[in-house]
């Protein structure tokens, strides 16, 4: 009875160094943010209870308002960009030999690396000084044209930051989902007379829907909450063309250290972020894989 | 018969083709940054650019190595490696809870692994530093390694819980009736034959440190506790239009991701497809 009783407690005993770090340091944080949003935040110091006026500043700022406009057209043409290629690759790739083996492991490449190191090395190959645009665009007659400092073509750029990278993310997780499609059914298919075409429309896009939904929402999760690429590819310009909410927070927070209306709109994101984690968690007991 | 020759060489160099443009558009941003890196500062905005430098140097290389790269290098370097350990310890002891004992909380402890590991960093970006700079935790190596271990801890419970879900448990049993502990158990039998799966997660942890720019920048200001990937940002800041040092530099962070993945890519994909992924 006594050992029973100690065994009782032995899995929260093996649990309870995770909890707690993610209790100080995930928890932990959105409630002394969500307390900090409450009031008037001055050097740090807590000055006077507010409300919700940090919230009302917020959402009724010109700037954060075109930082969400911004967000919705990058994480838009993301979104769809990089989930088309990600799934040509998949496709593509998906048959065994070693051409495709060293395919995968070459698209992944961009993705490997730091996301601060890939958007460096892509706003060198865009901008004027390498000469590549101009030697690309110059039999246009638009030679002079320098990609980032248009609005524009600076939001295509980092269309393609994302599409460059994040293809990768998207072609390995269509590819799990692929390599779980019985190839008899393909087989069998096929001895039917269906066509390539009929049996992507017929077996593999069916089979493939729950994975295609998580890799969308993982997607956007990740686009929607963007900073590496337009902090470094764009700087947000030209102008706040390209200022995503999540850079306009942390110009909030750590530029400007107006820490009220910074954890005021961090809350908020953190909102949005939830309800996207909740459709993940459906699709994911939808998968079984909870 | 010639026909059908001809059919499949038309088909194979096909795919060659496509292939190569598949190359070009990964690779060539970073070919062309280090072709870059190589040249002397006069030829990196030469126009018309020629591809390959006509005399190459190293000379970006060992400027960035004088303006103390070594140093935020070692920062990266143990933030990675003290990061790696913590949460591969932590999340061997809460992994080996959910794979092995039916308690109450189990279910919930699970979707709020999934559900933590799903959050991405830049909402908690503010909060966070708002609550470290009030602890004293703002602008240290170790604030750093507890963040890197709280975020990538529930991917790392998740993918040792799938490790340890796959393992026999006929050997852990014998090892019970023989009176070992259950901490006992993980660490003498359980994790010696769970090499594959501590190896995966741990470079999962490894990549996301050494690669991480957001957390770094924002929870650290003086260079004491700067790390690599923020040196490169402050270079950038620092050097202004200066292209070759800032390439090397990017080529630097590069090489041991590179290197690492060569080896190693089997057990860096398992984690993305079996976990989350933040950045």
């Amino acid at each position: 009875m006594e050992t029973r009783r100690a065994e009782f407690w032995v899995p929260y005993r093996l649990i309870a160094p995770a909890v707690a770090l993610e209790a100080a340091l995930v928890i932990g944080p959105l409630l002394v943010g969500f307390w900090y949003s409450l009031h008037n935040v001055r050097f740090f110091q807590i000055r006077s209870f507010v409300g919700w006026d940090n919230y009302v500043r917020v959402v009724t700022s010109p700037e954060v308002l075109g930082s969400l406009a911004a967000t919705a057209i990058f994480a838009f043409f993301s979104l769809i960009l990089t989930f088309a290629l990600g799934f040509a690759l998949a496709l593509w790739l998906e048959r065994d030999g070693r051409s495709a083996t060293l395919m995968r492991a070459i698209v992944l490449v961009p993705y490997m690396i730091a996301m601060l190191v890939g958007s460096m090395l892509l706003k060198w190959l865009f901008s004027q000084e390498a000469g590549l645009s101009q030697l690309a665009l110059g039999p246009l007659g638009m030679g002079d044209v320098s990609i980032l400092a248009n609005p524009k073509s600076a939001m295509a750029a980092l269309v393609f930051n994302a599409m460059w990278r994040d293809a990768a993310f998207a072609m390995i997780m269509l590819l799990a989902g692929l390599k779980s499609i019985p190839p008899s059914l393909h087989l069998a298919a096929r001895v039917d007379g269906a066509d390539a075409w009929m049996r992507f429309r017929r077996i593999t896009l069916p089979l493939l829907r729950i994975p295609i939904l998580i890799t969308i929402v993982r997607l956007l999760i990740h686009f929607v909450n963007i900073l590496t690429f337009p902090l470094i590819l764009t700087g947000g310009g030209p102008g706040n063309a390209t200022e995503v909410v999540v850079l306009r927070m942390f110009r909030l927070g750590f530029q400007d250290h107006i820490l009220g209306p910074a954890n005021a709109l961090a809350i908020l994101v953190f909102l949005a972020n939830l309800a996207l984690v909740a459709m993940l968690l459906l699709l994911f007991r939808r998968a079984g894989r909870l | 018969m010639a026909d059908v020759f001809a059919h499949a060489l038309r088909r194979k160099s096909a795919r060659l083709a496509i292939n190569a443009l598949i190359g070009v558009f990964a690779l060539l941003p970073i070919l062309w940054g280090f072709l870059s890196s190589l040249k002397p500062t006069d030829k990196i905005v030469e126009f018309p650019p020629r591809l390959l430098p006509e005399h190459p140097t190293l000379e970006h290389y060992t400027r960035i190595f004088a303006d103390n790269a070594a140093y935020f290098i070692a920062n990266s370097v143990a933030v990675s490696a003290a990061s790696v350990f913590l949460t591969l310890a932590l999340g061997a002891l809460a992994a080996y809870a959910i794979a092995r004992f039916r308690f109450p909380g189990r279910d919930t402890l699970m979707v709020s692994t999934v559900a933590v590991m799903s959050i991405p960093i830049a909402s908690l970006l503010v909060p966070t530093f708002t609550l470290l700079s009030a602890t004293g935790l703002a602008d240290t190596r170790l604030g750093l390694v507890l963040l890197y271990a709280a975020y990538q801890l529930p991917v790392v419970v998740w993918m040792l819980y799938g490790y340890f879900l796959s393992l026999p448990v006929e050997v852990e049993n014998a090892a019970r009736v023989d009176g070992c502990s259950p901490t006992r158990t993980l660490f003498k039998v359980v994790l010696p034959l769970s090499k594959p799966g501590l190896v995966a997660a741990g470079l999962f942890v490894l990549v996301f440190a050494w690669n991480d720019f957001v957390v770094a920048v924002t929870m650290t200001s003086s260079e004491a506790a700067r790390t690599f990937p923020v040196a490169i940002y402050f270079y950038l800041g620092f050097y202004g239009r200066e292209w070759g040092p800032l390439l090397a530099a990017s080529i630097v962070s590069i090489v041991p991701i590179v290197a690492i993945f060569v080896f190693l890519q089997r057990h860096f994909v398992s984690g993305l497809t079996g976990g989350g992924v933040k950045g």
